[in-house]
């Protein structure tokens, strides 16, 4: 078990390695000239000043792998560069917004799994009757839904006609109590930094603001889990031990809940794991849609304004939680399947 | 000692029987909507402490005959008429709640595939110490004893090691002696054997057999032994049941049906078996397919394959009884006299 992890952990570098390399390759596309530009605010500031100057003086014009070695030495001092999109370090600026991604996240995860399980089971208790079909077609209409559609309905329904659910972060009074000296910051994450500095009215406010993208999130999702969850639990009903529990004169609620379930969840387990680290990587579409401050929001604006220095961080920082989460996933998948073991 | 046991007087001085099937019939509706008569109104009897054997080839209704004993015939399936006494009392007018106490209690079950049979993801103890807390009161120390001492009567080295292994960590004869153990953990008056050894080696099918005819002494249960296989039923059985096509077709004595067997699918099954001490150029198999439960023949069920056939069989064939209670059912029994010896 110990050498697994220790193995896995040894092919992190190996991988981030790759992706940077990919990643600057890219970018190598550019010529120096286009990405000096990235540099520059308003072409006032270019008059009377040598841009040739400047390549030089950069180091835009060296060979790419010299340029490479330099962002990589510069990497391992912990100097992810300069990112004009936050204002501030890369790594600052990465460390500042993942909390509220994070946040997010658990947020959604918890009606996403619980609603895609038990729904699940219920549609595969109900095979092929009404209410199995009804959950199968409510599921199938989330699925096909694209997020920045139906988060738009969202915003449109419970922001524009009712008001409940604002788009943002928090609202500026309670932004302001936030950012005044008094409030602590533990976690980064607001809802559980406001409980832990008792302001119960902030607190109320950020899950207002989680709402929508919650919501959003959760139909597109849940659906996929509900799917994996029913297809499972069709299967398992199949089994023959599940035919042997009864047989032993055990209550169908047993039979269900302690024979079938704790089997048809072990797959539903490794979904549930990849879709909680989608998620963490792949909320660029709905924090742009609900104008929420958060890793995606940050990223989708770095690549639209060429900011390649927040490219390259926080692509290498999604595949750092890509690569972790899977390990998680890949552990638990021995703790809950007595079969899997690790070698 | 003529008034020893009442109960005999009450069935007129006949064996006492622990089990009878009584026209049972079990139908199945397949995905089109059609009817298949899996069992039709088959009728037999176990008596106490004795080893019946049904035997006929696969997909004979043999299996669904054993699970319908016991209620678990699958969703599609449904029980169409007949009795099922088990000490004289219906199984089939009972409640869930008052069937799921008979069952694993009164009557066990083991099936052909122990692998499949065991859920993967409870150790053998759980399951064995669930059965034992299922139906009878005793602390959950004396339970996880008692389990230690079924895997020991069933020949499991290290039973209190093995209490503790995944059905995964064991071999396929000791599942299936870990699932004997389950089975007789609450002393069944009555063992649903249903081909107990066919997925297993032939070297370990004889000690599986072995086992289970020392453990019905010790314990004095009776055995419905399910088997396609007519060495097993001449080294285990009492009486015989031989089934064609969803129907009884004779029954007796093993004596009588290996000696005596008069209806022509039996002859013709136990002419097909290879023998060592007659020459023969090449097996013998009955001609024909076992036909489509969807187009069984009108009348006797084995027309079309058979070598007495004539106009006749188009009718139901009677019960004929040969004594001793030796029955069978086809028109030509006692006018052909055909018997195996004379083949």
């Amino acid at each position: 078990m110990i050498f697994y992890i220790l193995r896995r952990l040894l092919f992190l570098p190996l991988t981030l390695f790759g992706i940077s390399l990919l990643l600057f390759l890219m970018i190598g596309l550019l010529g120096p000239y286009q990405r000096l530009a990235t540099f520059i605010n308003s072409p006032e500031r270019l008059k009377g000043v040598d841009v040739d100057k400047l390549v030089e003086l950069y180091g835009l014009n060296d060979p790419l792998i010299v340029q490479y070695g330099r962002w990589l030495k510069n990497l391992l001092r912990g100097n992810l560069g300069w990112s004009y999109v936050g204002k501030e370090p890369v790594l600052s600026a990465i460390l500042k917004r993942f909390p509220y991604t994070l946040e997010l996240t658990l947020f959604a995860a918890i009606p996403i799994i619980f609603l895609g399980t038990s729904l699940g089971v219920l549609a595969a208790l109900h095979h092929n009757r009404p209410l199995d079909h009804g959950l199968r077609i409510f599921a199938v209409v989330g699925w096909s839904f694209p997020d920045f559609v139906f988060g738009l309905f969202v915003l449109m329904i419970f922001y524009g006609t009712l008001g409940w659910f604002p788009p943002g972060n928090l609202s500026i009074w309670a932004e302001e109590i936030v950012k005044s000296p008094y409030f602590r910051n533990f976690t980064g994450m607001l809802t559980f930094d406001s409980l832990l500095n008792g302001r119960f009215d902030v607190f109320l406010d950020a899950l207002r603001h989680l709402a929508g993208p919650v919501l959003t999130l959760t139909y597109v999702e849940f659906a996929f889990l509900l799917r994996i969850t029913r297809s499972s639990m069709l299967e398992v009903l199949r089994k023959e031990y599940v035919r042997t529990a009864r047989a032993k004169g055990l209550d169908e609620r047993v039979v269900i809940n302690k024979h079938a379930k704790r089997n048809a969840l072990i797959p539903v387990a490794t979904v549930s794991g990849q879709t909680v680290i989608g998620l963490l990587a792949g909320t660029v579409i709905v924090e742009t849609i609900f104008n929420r401050t958060g890793l995606g929001s940050f990223i989708a604006l770095a690549a639209e304004q060429l900011d390649y220095a927040s490219i390259m961080g926080g692509t290498l920082f999604f595949g750092l939680i890509l690569i972790i989460g899977n390990l998680c996933v890949d552990l638990s998948y021995a703790f809950i399947d007595p079969r899997v073991r690790l070698e | 000692m003529l008034y020893a046991t009442p109960s005999i007087l009450a069935f007129g001085g006949d064996t006492l029987m622990l089990l009878e099937v009584k026209n049972l019939r079990v139908y199945f509706r397949n995905s089109e909507g059609q009817e298949l008569r899996a069992v039709d109104g088959i009728s037999f009897s176990v008596p106490y402490g004795k080893t019946v054997a049904l035997v006929g080839e696969s997909g004979c209704g043999k299996s669904v005959t054993a699970l319908a004993i016991l209620r678990l015939v699958e969703v599609n399936g449904w029980i169409a008429g007949g009795e099922v006494l088990f000490e004289g009392k219906n199984l089939l007018t009972l409640s869930e709640k008052e069937m799921q106490g008979v069952r694993g209690k009164d009557i066990a079950i083991i099936f052909q595939e122990p692998s499949a049979a065991l859920n993967p993801v409870y150790t053998i103890g759980d399951q064995i110490i669930e059965a034992i807390l299922l139906h009878q009161s005793v602390s959950r120390e004396k339970a996880r004893a008692l389990a230690e001492e079924m895997l020991h009567l069933v020949g499991i080295p290290e039973p209190r090691k093995r209490l503790n292994a995944y059905p995964h960590e064991l071999s396929g004869g000791m599942k299936q002696r870990a699932m004997i153990a389950m089975a007789l953990s609450c002393r069944p008056k009555l063992l649903i054997a249903d081909e107990p050894t066919t997925a297993l080696d032939v070297t370990i099918q004889a000690q599986i057999l072995t086992l289970l005819r020392d453990l019905q002494k010790q314990i004095g249960m009776a055995i419905l032994l399910i088997t396609h296989d007519l060495g097993i039923v001449a080294d285990m059985a009492d009486e015989v049941v031989v089934m064609y096509a969803g129907k009884v077709v004779e029954r007796g004595r093993k004596y009588d049906i290996f000696k005596h067997c008069c209806h022509p699918y039996t002859i013709g099954l136990l002419r097909s078996v290879p023998r060592l001490d007659v020459d023969e150029e090449s097996l013998v198999s009955i001609p024909g397919f076992v036909p489509d439960p969807l187009h069984f023949p009108e009348g006797c069920r084995f027309r079309g394959r058979c070598f007495l056939e004539d106009e006749t069989c188009c009718i139901e064939p009677p019960e004929v009884s040969l004594g001793n209670g030796h029955l069978v059912y086809c028109h030509h029994v006692v006018s052909s006299g055909v018997c195996y010896e004379k083949r």
